[in-house]
């Protein structure tokens, strides 16, 4: 177990590492001056050229990119000065001449745009994308599960037939178009009888006060659009599992036995039927974090994704760079947990 | 199964029925959306209008710009400036305290001096700070023999004098002081931040910083300190807050200003442009009834540039260095269809120079009009009567519609133009750079002077390093330019500008589209909002009824 996790970690290493490479020269291929998105539609050549210095911009690729990672890296070396020390928050190992080899959290620079810390910047982000990531995979769990098992059990019948066909159209529409239906009809067409917005986001501030609250119906409309998708995935999954397991011999076993019939299915059914479902949406969960982006950007919802699109329009590096890295690892990370998830639920499958 | 479907109905309903906290409907809290995102609350950093019209609401400076874009006094009380027009001397009022807070003795604001001021002048100027509006000062206040500012270009003489000097005369100067770049900042909290000032702001303005909570929401509160009054008396500002909220999307953001959620709304996309205005520029009745709508011409001159510079051709005899191509590129364009179809009448024809007329000049110059006759003839005279002219148009996603319109103007006339849309950042890298020669463009007055324009065609501002994105250089244009410099007569001063104008546009190095005008709504409880052609927002003396 121990030996397959690290070799799982050491893959993941290579994964984000390989993502910080491409990612890099993709950005600087594009054309495009960020001092001039910095800096507004007037400036001086000093001004310009401070920035450049500054952000190390005026130096050759390779050169960006060996201080990018050596900045990024936990165990660095960097100059041994006050501003570095604020800088980077690092902890001196050995001192290498006038320089020190410092062990240190990944450091992913600030904000051209903004100037605020990057990691900040994640960190504030994160909370928004986690709890709608949540709160749409349970809404797709729940109620995936329960639509599958109906059909299931209503199989070929009037409702079962359209229940698919719906669920064919949540898997097919994209996101952004069913965003904007769902803003049009539930936050502005019935915006008076179900009270919700357009836009708004978990936590909410009093202005005369400065204390912040939550809001969580401001959750309900984005994370409805969001597990849309997984939702209907979830019904076909479980209803054809649930269909496999039902003609299982072990079932007409437990009817000849005279079990009721809501035991048969909770029981002895569900519980095969829903070992598929569980690794599926645990996967899910993965690409739910990154993949959050058109929700976010149409319901103007605070998280990674927003802030990655804006960045990238205003070719901010170190938040694009720094929020890529980021969700490469959540993939990384979530991705273990599923393979050491599915060898705990399914004994038939190994990890080494 | 049941029970799991009954409980999951109480706990949803427990939760999203709990009572969330409705702030006090008796403070008036005036609220607005910005688009765009404020970056920043550092005025150093204040170079873009969401940041400006925040920091505009923390700070002060020296002079201010009214309604009527006159200049007047704000925390100088008086000025003077010095006959060879390089010594700027002002007296400063007494009695400005900045925002109580705690970087001060007992959490008490300190009176403000002169010395606060050269502080912060200083602070612009020093490459550490890397402000933005550095170009304010730097090639324009007194410099030592290094061609450094010099030490005494700021000073402070006792608590409430401050001498600008100047190394040559600049005659806008006072205008430039205006702008957000020259307010003044505490040096206890600067050096106590650093460069998280930007969210620690802390100023002389009508609204001190209470909280912001990055892309959602920005909080300002009522400073009850504030210095100044209305004209009978009453402490400024009326309002007990502001409170901004940054939806990206402008449909999103019309729909909660449509739903009262906002008492402003700066900006109209065109798809909800059709639901307030008809094509001939007036409020439709039902919306007038429901909000107020400001129509506003403010100083955005939207046009079309061509490289000039030869250097950036491989084909020396590129259509685009002839000057008739470029005139009847001008000439095929009907700049009113254009407003009344494709803007819904928001906009003045551009029909004079770079320079915004109707704001800045008393008089109006020569520009181009709709002449499809005088095109063809000069097409024919430059050789293109029968040969077909070939051209590919760079735009960006927002213009693309104009784009297509003008694509339409030109073919009538024989001209193919291809068009190009880049992303915004892409567009502006290439333009800058002269890698397109016929591209897109547009200038927002930075100050309120012909010279912020007309620097786009000076001599030694070629882009990248400078505005001049077209590489024109003329030099009765450049002698003139800085001879308007040191003038201190404004009226011949302006008579310069006015020429520049002229010359410049004969040569044609840019298509002047239209003057931009924009909607600004507001709901009907909002007083005191008075459109400005600066586009700034000024919320001192905004009252909610």
């Amino acid at each position: 177990m121990l030996k397959f996790i690290f070799k799982r970690l050491f893959y993941g290493f290579l994964v984000i590492f390989g993502v910080l490479i491409v990612v890099f020269f993709i950005f600087h291929a594009l054309p495009g001056d960020p001092v001039a998105m910095m800096v507004g539609q007037r400036s001086d050549v000093a001004t310009r050229e401070v920035i450049e210095k500054e952000l190390g911009l005026n130096k050759p690729l390779p050169t960006q990119l060996a201080h990018y990672l050596n900045d990024v890296s936990i165990i660095s070396l960097h100059e041994n000065t006050d501003e570095n020390k604020t800088r980077y928050r690092y902890t001196s190992l050995v001192n290498v001449g006038n320089n020190t080899l410092v062990i240190k959290a990944p450091y992913l620079r600030r904000s051209f745009q903004t100037n605020k810390r990057v990691d900040e910047i994640i960190f504030e982000h994160m909370e928004g994308t986690f709890w709608l990531a949540i709160a749409a995979m349970i809404f797709a769990t729940v109620f995936g599960i329960v639509f599958g098992i109906f059909c299931a059990l209503k199989q070929n019948t009037f409702i079962d037939h359209s229940l698919i066909i719906v669920s064919i159209l949540g898997i097919s529409v994209p996101s952004f178009v069913a965003a904007i239906l769902v803003i049009w009809l539930f936050a502005v067409l019935l915006s008076d009888y179900t009270g919700l917005n357009a836009t708004g986001q978990l936590w909410d501030t009093d202005p005369m006060t400065g204390e912040t609250y939550l809001v969580l119906k401001n959750l309900i409309l984005p994370a409805f659009t969001l597990g849309l998708r997984p939702l209907s995935i979830i019904v076909q999954l479980t209803r054809s599992s649930m269909l496999e397991v039902l003609t299982q011999d072990y079932i007409r076993t437990a009817r000849a036995k005279g079990l009721k019939y809501y035991a048969i299915i909770v029981k002895h059914a569900l519980k095969n039927a829903l070992n598929p479902v569980i690794t599926a949406v645990s996967g899910w969960l993965a690409s739910l974090m990154a993949g959050a982006f058109f929700i976010e950007w149409v319901f103007n919802w605070k998280g990674l994704g927003l802030v990655a699109i804006k960045s990238v329009e205003s070719l901010d590096f170190p938040v694009v760079m720094g929020c890529t890295l980021f969700i490469a690892m959540v993939f990384v990370f979530v991705n273990i947990v599923v393979d050491i998830l599915y060898a705990t639920i399914d004994p038939r499958v190994r990890l080494d | 199964m049941q029970k799991v479907i009954l409980w999951l109905s109480i706990i949803s309903v427990t939760v999203f029925s709990c009572k969330t906290k409705k702030s006090n409907a008796n403070y008036k809290i005036f609220r607005y959306n910005e688009t765009q995102g404020i970056g920043s609350l550092d005025p150093a950093f204040a170079n873009t209008p969401p940041n400006m019209w925040a920091v505009n609401q923390i700070f002060n400076g020296l002079v201010e710009v009214d309604n009527q874009l006159a200049i007047r006094p704000s925390l100088a009380e008086s000025w003077t400036i010095s006959r060879d027009g390089r010594v700027y001397t002002f007296k400063l009022k007494k009695g400005v305290f900045f925002h109580d807070n705690e970087v001060f003795e007992n959490g008490k604001g300190r009176e403000v001096t002169a010395y606060d001021f050269v502080y912060s002048f200083k602070r612009i100027v020093d490459p550490k700070t890397e402000s933005r509006g550095s170009w304010i000062f730097n090639g324009k206040v007194k410099t030592n023999s290094l061609g450094a500012i010099a030490d005494d270009a700021f000073k402070a003489i006792g608590d409430y004098t401050l001498q600008i000097t100047l190394q040559q005369p600049f005659s806008p100067f006072l205008k430039l002081l205006t702008m957000p770049y020259g307010f003044v900042v505490p040096k206890e909290a600067v050096e106590k931040y650093g460069k998280d000032f930007r969210t620690h702001p802390v100023g002389t303005g009508p609204f001190y910083f209470k909280i912001w909570n990055e892309g959602s929401t920005l909080v300002l509160l009522k400073n009850l300190n504030y210095w100044k009054t209305d004209n009978v008396g009453v402490k400024l500002p009326y309002l007990d807050g502001v409170q901004i909220s940054f939806i990206t999307d402008e449909n999103m953001a019309f729909i909660n200003f449509n739903q009262k959620k906002f008492d402003f709304l700066s900006g109209i996309n065109e798809s909800s442009r059709d639901m307030i205005i008809d094509h001939d520029g007036i409020i439709k009745k039902e919306f007038a009834d429901k909000f107020k709508v400001q129509k506003l011409l403010y100083m955005n001159t939207e046009y079309i540039g061509f490289q000039l510079d030869t250097s950036k051709y491989i084909d020396k005899n590129h259509p685009i260095l002839d000057k008739r191509i470029r005139q009847a590129l001008n000439y095929a364009i009907d700049r009113d269809e254009l407003i009344t179809y494709l803007r819904n009448g928001l906009g003045i024809p551009g029909t004079a120079g770079i320079v915004p007329y109707p704001i800045l000049f008393k008089h109006k110059i020569k520009g181009y009009y709709y002449n499809p006759q005088k095109s063809t003839e000069l097409l024919k005279q430059a050789g293109f009567a029968k040969k077909k002219l070939h051209l590919t148009f760079y735009t960006t996603p927002p213009y693309r519609q104009i784009a297509e319109y003008l694509q339409k103007s030109w073919g009538k006339l024989g001209i193919e133009v291809k068009i190009e849309v880049n992303q915004a950042a892409t567009h502006r890298s290439m333009a800058d750079k002269g890698e397109i020669k016929f591209f897109r463009a547009s200038w927002i007055g930075d100050y309120l002077d012909p010279e912020n324009y007309l620097a786009l065609f000076y001599g030694n501002n070629f882009a990248p390093k400078g505005p001049n994105k077209t590489h024109y250089k003329n030099s009765t244009f450049d002698n003139l330019y800085e001879e308007a410099q040191t003038q201190n007569d404004q009226d011949l001063r302006m008579e310069n500008y006015s020429k520049m104008d002229q010359l410049m546009m004969e040569e044609a190095p840019i298509i002047v589209l239209f003057y931009d005008e924009l909607i600004r709504l507001a709901q009907n409880n909002v007083q005191g909002l008075e459109p400005n052609a600066m586009n700034m927002l000024f919320l001192e003396s905004v009252k909610l009824n």
